[in-house]
C-alpha cells in the first residue's frame, strides 16, 4: 500500500514539485496585481510582492541546499529564535488591524509569526522524533503542548488568533501522524473545542442580548466569569463523572479511571481557558465569531464580506470575467481581496475553471509532501513532512472554506497565492525543507 | 525500517481526508459558479451598476388644426453622488450652501444627504431648479464633489388650463399606483403618471421609454465610469377632435359671462367628435406637475361641469316634448292654444315665464316663444308616459359614454319611473316634465348629443374627443371609429316641423342672438330655475350652410346666466362662427352681429320647490307648488 522507492525518479530534483508551486506563484502574481488595480497603495502592494518573490527563492535555495538535519541539531537556537523573535515583537513591533505583529524593516514589514509557524514544525518534529519511544505516554503529548504553550502565549498577547488557529491544528496533526495515543489527542481537541466554543456561545450572547432570555443559554452565559457558578458547574461535574464511573464498575465494566480523570481535567482546563480568552478576545475579533455563526445578520457589516465574496465566485461562472475584469473586487466589494479574499478574485476572474486548477494544485502540492513524508531518509524528515502537509491542509481546508461560507473568516491567507511577503518566504522556506528532505532521501543517517 | 517503526496509515488517513474535503468545495464551487452562475451574475450586475433614470418626453397631445395642447420642457435635477469617505461636518456644509442656494428647508436636505452617504448611492436631492438655483450650484461643483445635474423631460402645457377638464395632469406615482405598477420596469417610484383626463386614459400610449446613465459604481457608491448611456424614447403623439378656435371661443365666451363657470360641448353631429369641450373654472394644469413647489392644490376646480354638473333641461326639453306629440300625432299644427299667462291645473295654477301671457299660440309660435301654457297643453295630450319614453330614447338618463371619470347619468322621471318607486304621478307631474322641470336633470354633454341627433334626424354617435394615436414611427395605433349608439326613427315630417320650429326660434324667438347672417341657425333656449340663486341658462343649437348636412352642434350651459336668449346663447353662435370660419369668410359684419341688443328683457319668477345648484344634488319632489317657468 505505500509507494515503491522505485517508482519515484531518482532525481535530486522533484521537478513535478517545483512546477507545481511555479504555477501557483504566477497564478498568484497574477491575481495580485488584477485584484490590486484600483487599490490607492497598490504601487505599494507590487513593489513588495516583487520584492518579496526574489527573497523567497533566495531562502528556499538557502533551505533546499541545507541538510534539513541542521535544524533537529539546532532546535534550540531555533526555539530560542522563536521565542525572541515573538517578545520582540511585542516591544518593537508595529501594530496593524488591532495586532501588533509586526517588524518594520526600510522596505517592507516582517510578520514573525509567520516564521515561528514553521519553527514550531521543526522543534515539535525534533521531539517527537526523539520522544518516540515513549509516543503512546500523554507526558508526550502534554510536553508537546507545553512546547507550543508559551508561543500562544505570545500571539496571543499580540493579539493573532488567525496564526494560533493555524498552529494549533498542524501540531495536532504531528501527533496524529507521529502515533500518539487517539485518546490523547481527543482529550486535546476537547480541551480546544471548550475554550474556543464557550468564548463563540459568550460573545454571541454579548453581541445578541436577547438570546440571554433563554434560560437554558443564560445558564452558560453565568460562569462566563470566575465566580461560583463555575464551581457549582464543576463539582457537579465530578459528582456525575464519579457516579458514573462508580455505576459502571458495580457492573464489572472496567474502565479506567484515567478516561474519567481526563474528561474532569479537558472541562475543567477548558472552561478556565474559555474564560481567558473571552478576556482576552478584541471587539473585531468577536464580530468575526459572530459572523461565522450567522453569515446574513449584519450584510453591511462584516458578514457582508463573506456574501460579497461569494457573489464574486458566483458571478465568475464557468470561465471567468477574464483577467482584470473582475468588477466585484475590483470595484471594492471584496474586501482583502489581495490577501485573505484572493480566491474570490480568482473565481470572478477565472471561474469555474481557474477554482478548480487552484483546488487540483494544491492537492497535488499536499500529496506530494505526503509522498515525500513517505521518501523521508529518517524520522524527523517524515514529522518535518507530516507539519508542512498539516500545514497546507490548514491553510486550504480554512480558505476554501471560508470563501464558500463553511469557516470563520479569519485572516488566513493561502499560501503561494495570497499577497503577503512573510507568508510567502516563510511557505518558500518550508517547501525548500521538503525539497531538501527529497533530495537527501538517499544519503544516510 | 522507518515505515515499521510509523503510523503511515494515519498519514493517508489525513491524505483520503483531504480529498473529501475537497470533493465537498468542489460540488459548493459547482453549486455557486455552474447552478447558481445567473443569480449570482445579476447581483455582482446591480452591486456594481446604478441607473440614473431620465424620463422620456411624454407623447404631445395637438388639437385636430395642429394646435399643441400638451407638451415636455427639459427641467434639471440635481443628483448626489456620495464621494466615499466624507466627514459628517463636510456633509454638513454641503447641506447648508444647497439649502440656501436651492430655497429648499435645511432638514429636507439633510435628510436627503445622508441617505445617500449611508446607502452609498446617489440620490436626487431636487427637481426643477430654477435657472438661478443652477447658475448657483455649477459654482458649488467647483467646491464640493458628487454634485451632478442631470436633464429630465417635464410635461408642460403650453396655454395652462385649456381643455384642463379633457387633457387631464400627471403627478408623482402615488403608493396605491405603485403597487400596481411596481413590476413594470418602465416606472419607479418617482415616475410621474397620468393622474386624469387623457394623461391617465392614453397613459401606456404617452408614457415612451425612460432612458437612464447607467453607471459602474465601487463598493462605496463612488462612479467609476459612465457604462451606457441610453436615450429616452419619446411617447405616441395624441391628435384630439378638438377644434382650437371652437374651443377657444367656448372658453372665452363662458370666460365673459358673469358668473365665469359653465360648460360648452361642441359636437359633430355626422359623427359624434367633440369638437369643443370647455367646463368653466378650469384649472393650471402646469401646477400639478410643478409638484412639491406649490401644492395649494385645494383650489383646483375639477369639477367638470360638461359630464358631472346636471341641471333640470328646462326649456331645451321642449325639443323632445315636441318630438313626442308630433310623431305621436297628438298635435294639430294650426291650432291655436290661447295663453292668459297661466294654466289652470284645478288644485293649483301654474304660471307661464310671461305674466301677461302669449295670447293664441300655436305650435311655431310656442316653440320660439317658448310658451309654458302651450307646452302644458302639449303635455297632456301627449301623456307624460310618451314624453319619458322619449326622453330615454333621446339617451337622457344614461351616460353618454364620453370616457371621462365620473360622467354622471343625470335623471329622467316620468310615470313608469314613478310607478317603479311605488309614488304617485299627479298632473302636476306631468306639466313639470313637459317643460323640462322637476326632478328631470341632464348634463350639458347629454344636451349635445340630444341636439347633435335633431341636427342629423335620429343618430346618437358616441361622443370621442381622441382623433388618433401616432407612435413615434408615425404609426397609428389608435384611431377613432364613430360609433352609432342608437337611433331614432321618426316620420320625415316630424324632423321637418321639428327643425323649422328651432329654426324660428332663433330667427323671431328667444334665440335671436344666435343669428348668424347666411347661415341656418337652429336652437333652443332654456332657463333652469334654481333656488339659491341666479337661474342657469342653457342654449343649444346646430347650424347648416345651404341645407347641407349640419357640421356643428353645441349645447351651452351657463351656471348662474339667468336667461339663455342673453347669456348662453352669444355663446353658441361664436361657437358656431368659429366651426364655420371657412365658409363664412366672405363674411366680415359677423363680429357687428354679435354686438345686437336683446330686445326686450326676459323675467323671470323664481320656483320655490325645484332645486338645482350645479350639483347632483337630491332632486325634491316637484308635486307640490307653482312651478313659474321663465324664458
Amino acid at each position: 500500500m505505500f509507494l515503491q522507492k522505485s517508482k519515484i525518479k531518482k532525481s535530486r530534483i522533484d521537478w513535478f514539485f517545483i512546477g507545481i508551486v511555479a504555477v501557483l506563484l504566477t497564478i498568484g502574481t497574477i491575481s495580485i496585481f488584477s485584484s490590486v488595480v484600483s487599490l490607492p497603495n497598490q504601487l505599494k502592494i507590487v513593489r513588495t510582492h516583487l520584492l518579496a518573490l526574489p527573497i523567497a527563492f533566495i531562502a528556499f535555495f538557502i533551505v533546499w541546499n541545507f541538510n534539513y538535519q541542521v535544524f533537529q541539531d539546532q532546535w534550540k537556537i531555533v526555539y530560542s529564535a522563536m521565542i525572541i523573535s515573538l517578545t520582540a515583537v511585542l516591544f518593537f513591533g508595529i501594530a496593524d488591524k488591532g495586532a501588533q505583529s509586526w517588524f518594520r524593516l526600510p522596505f517592507f514589514s516582517v510578520q514573525p509569526s509567520e516564521f515561528v509557524r514553521i519553527g514550531l514544525i521543526l522543534v515539535i518534529a525534533n521531539y517527537l522524533d526523539k520522544s518516540m519511544g515513549k509516543i503512546k505516554e500523554f507526558s508526550t503529548v502534554l510536553i508537546v503542548l507545553l512546547i507550543s504553550l508559551p508561543i500562544f502565549f505570545l500571539l496571543i498577547k499580540q493579539p493573532d488568533f488567525s496564526a494560533i488557529m493555524t498552529m494549533l491544528p498542524i501540531v495536532l496533526i504531528m501527533l496524529f501522524c507521529a502515533g500518539a495515543r487517539l485518546f490523547h489527542i481527543f482529550a486535546i481537541m476537547g480541551f480546544v473545542f471548550i475554550t474556543v466554543l464557550l468564548p463563540i456561545l459568550w460573545t454571541m450572547i454579548d453581541l445578541n442580548p436577547e438570546l440571554a432570555q433563554n434560560s437554558f443559554i443564560n445558564f452558560f452565559y453565568n460562569f462566563s466569569h470566575v465566580n461560583w457558578y463555575l464551581a457549582a458547574v464543576l463539582a457537579i461535574l465530578i459528582f456525575f463523572t464519579y457516579l458514573l464511573w462508580f455505576v459502571l464498575s458495580k457492573f464489572y465494566l472496567n474502565i479506567p479511571k484515567l478516561y474519567f480523570v481526563g474528561i474532569i481535567s479537558v472541562v475543567t482546563l477548558g472552561l478556565f481557558s474559555g474564560i481567558a480568552v473571552k478576556k482576552q478576545m478584541k471587539y473585531y475579533q468577536q464580530k468575526r465569531l459572530e459572523v461565522f455563526l450567522s453569515p446574513d445578520t449584519d450584510p453591511k457589516g462584516a458578514g457582508y464580506n463573506l456574501i460579497q465574496a461569494q457573489i464574486a465566485i458566483g458571478s465568475g461562472g464557468l470561465m471567468g470575467k477574464g483577467v482584470f475584469s473582475g468588477t466585484q473586487a475590483k470595484l471594492g466589494f471584496v474586501p482583502e481581496r489581495h490577501t485573505d479574499f484572493i480566491l474570490a478574485v480568482i473565481g470572478e476572474e477565472m471561474g469555474f475553471v481557474g477554482i478548480i486548477l487552484v483546488m487540483s494544485l494544491y492537492i497535488f502540492l499536499m500529496r506530494r509532501v505526503i509522498n515525500i513524508a513517505y521518501l523521508a531518509r529518517d524520522r524527523f524528515g517524515y514529522l518535518v513532512n507530516c507539519g508542512i502537509f498539516g500545514m497546507f491542509a490548514v491553510y486550504f481546508s480554512i480558505n476554501f472554506g471560508m470563501l464558500l461560507g463553511l469557516n470563520p473568516v479569519a485572516g488566513v491567507p493561502l499560501p503561494l497565492l495570497s499577497y503577503g511577503g512573510s507568508n510567502l518566504v516563510s511557505t518558500m522556506i518550508a517547501i525548500g525543507i521538503t525539497q531538501s528532505i527529497y533530495s537527501r532521501r538517499y544519503a544516510l543517517a | 525500517m522507518i515505515e515499521k517503526q510509523l503510523p503511515h496509515d494515519r498519514l493517508n488517513f489525513l491524505k483520503i481526508s483531504v480529498y473529501f474535503l475537497s470533493f465537498l468545495f468542489v460540488l459548493k464551487v459547482v453549486n455557486i459558479q455552474i447552478l447558481n452562475y445567473s443569480h449570482y451574475k445579476g447581483i455582482a450586475e446591480k452591486n456594481k451598476t446604478q441607473i440614473i433614470s431620465q424620463t422620456a418626453p411624454r407623447g404631445r397631445i395637438f388639437t385636430k388644426d395642429k394646435v399643441l395642447v400638451a407638451g415636455s420642457s427639459p427641467s434639471f435635477s440635481l443628483v448626489y453622488f456620495p464621494v466615499g469617505g466624507i466627514s459628517a461636518q463636510y456633509a454638513e456644509n454641503l447641506a447648508g450652501s444647497l439649502s440656501k442656494y436651492l430655497d429648499v428647508p435645511l432638514d429636507k436636505i439633510r435628510k436627503r444627504l445622508f441617505l445617500a452617504v449611508k446607502k452609498g448611492s446617489p440620490v436626487k436631492i431636487a427637481e426643477n431648479l430654477s435657472d438661478h438655483s443652477m447658475f448657483l450650484i455649477n459654482e458649488l461643483k467647483t467646491i464640493y464633489q458628487g454634485i451632478n445635474i442631470i436633464t429630465e423631460a417635464q410635461r408642460f402645457y403650453p396655454m395652462d388650463g385649456f381643455l384642463s377638464h379633457l387633457v387631464g395632469y400627471v403627478g408623482k406615482i402615488s403608493p396605491g399606483e405603485w403597487k400596481y405598477l411596481r413590476d413594470d420596469k418602465d416606472y419607479s417610484m418617482d415616475s410621474y403618471i397620468g393622474k386624469t383626463g387623457i394623461e391617465k386614459r392614453f397613459e401606456k400610449d404617452l408614457k415612451g421609454k425612460d432612458g437612464g446613465i447607467y453607471l459602474e459604481v465601487d463598493s462605496k457608491g463612488r462612479l467609476m465610469q459612465i457604462l451606457e448611456s441610453k436615450k429616452s424614447v419619446i411617447g405616441s403623439n395624441i391628435y384630439l377632435t378638438i377644434d382650437s378656435k371652437l374651443q377657444a371661443a367656448a372658453e372665452e365666451g363662458l370666460k365673459a359671462t358673469g358668473s365665469g363657470s359653465g360648460a360648452v360641448v361642441a359636437v359633430n353631429p355626422l359623427n359624434g367628435a367633440i369638437l369643443a369641450f370647455a367646463s368653466l373654472p378650469d384649472f393650471d394644469l402646469n401646477a400639478f406637475v410643478r409638484g412639491a413647489a406649490n401644492k395649494n392644490f385645494e383650489n383646483v376646480k375639477e369639477f367638470n361641469y360638461a359630464t358631472q354638473g346636471t341641471f333640470p333641461p328646462a326649456s331645451t326639453f321642449k325639443i323632445i316634448v315636441a318630438a313626442a306629440a308630433l310623431e305621436t300625432g297628438k298635435i294639430d299644427l294650426k291650432e291655436e292654444i290661447f295663453c292668459p299667462g297661466y294654466f289652470d291645473a284645478g288644485s293649483r295654477v301654474f304660471k307661464c315665464w310671461k305674466k301677461e301671457g302669449h295670447g293664441p299660440v300655436d305650435f311655431y309660435k310656442g316653440m320660439s316663444n317658448s310658451c309654458d301654457v302651450y307646452f302644458y297643453n302639449l303635455g297632456i295630450r301627449t301623456g307624460p308616459l310618451n314624453i319619458e319614453k322619449f326622453a330615454k330614447a333621446f339617451r337622457l338618463g344614461i351616460p353618454t359614454g364620453i370616457r371621462l371619470p365620473d360622467e354622471k347619468s343625470g335623471n329622467v322621471f316620468g310615470p313608469s319611473r314613478r310607478a317603479r318607486k311605488k309614488s304617485y304621478w299627479f298632473i302636476g307631474d306631468t306639466l313639470n316634465l313637459s317643460i323640462g322641470q322637476g326632478e328631470m336633470l341632464v348634463t350639458p354633454a347629454q344636451m349635445a348629443q340630444v341636439i347633435a341627433a335633431v341636427a342629423n334626424r335620429g343618430k346618437f354617435w358616441q361622443p370621442y374627443y381622441i382623433e388618433k394615436v401616432v407612435s413615434l414611427k408615425n404609426h397609428e395605433t389608435y384611431v377613432a371609429m364613430p360609433e352609432l349608439l342608437s337611433s331614432v326613427n321618426f316620420k320625415t315630417s316630424t324632423w321637418e316641423h321639428l327643425r323649422e320650429s328651432l329654426k324660428r326660434v332663433v330667427l323671431e324667438g328667444t334665440g335671436y342672438s344666435a343669428a348668424i347672417k347666411g347661415v341656418d341657425v337652429y336652437g333652443k333656449t332654456g332657463t333652469a330655475q334654481n333656488p339659491h340663486g341666479a337661474d342657469h341658462a342653457w342654449f343649444v343649437a346646430f347650424a347648416e350652410i345651404d341645407g347641407s348636412p349640419s357640421e356643428i352642434a353645441v349645447c351651452v350651459l351657463v351656471e348662474y346666466g339667468e336667461h339663455g336668449s342673453s347669456s348662453a346663447a352669444p355663446i353658441a353662435k361664436r361657437v358656431i362662427e368659429a366651426a364655420l370660419r371657412n365658409k363664412l369668410a366672405w363674411q366680415s359684419d359677423s363680429a357687428a352681429a354679435r354686438q345686437v341688443e336683446p330686445k326686450e328683457k326676459a323675467k323671470r319668477q323664481i320656483g320655490i320647490k325645484s332645486q338645482s345648484n350645479g350639483e347632483d344634488a337630491p332632486q325634491e319632489t316637484g308635486t307640490s307648488g307653482a312651478m313659474e317657468q321663465a324664458d
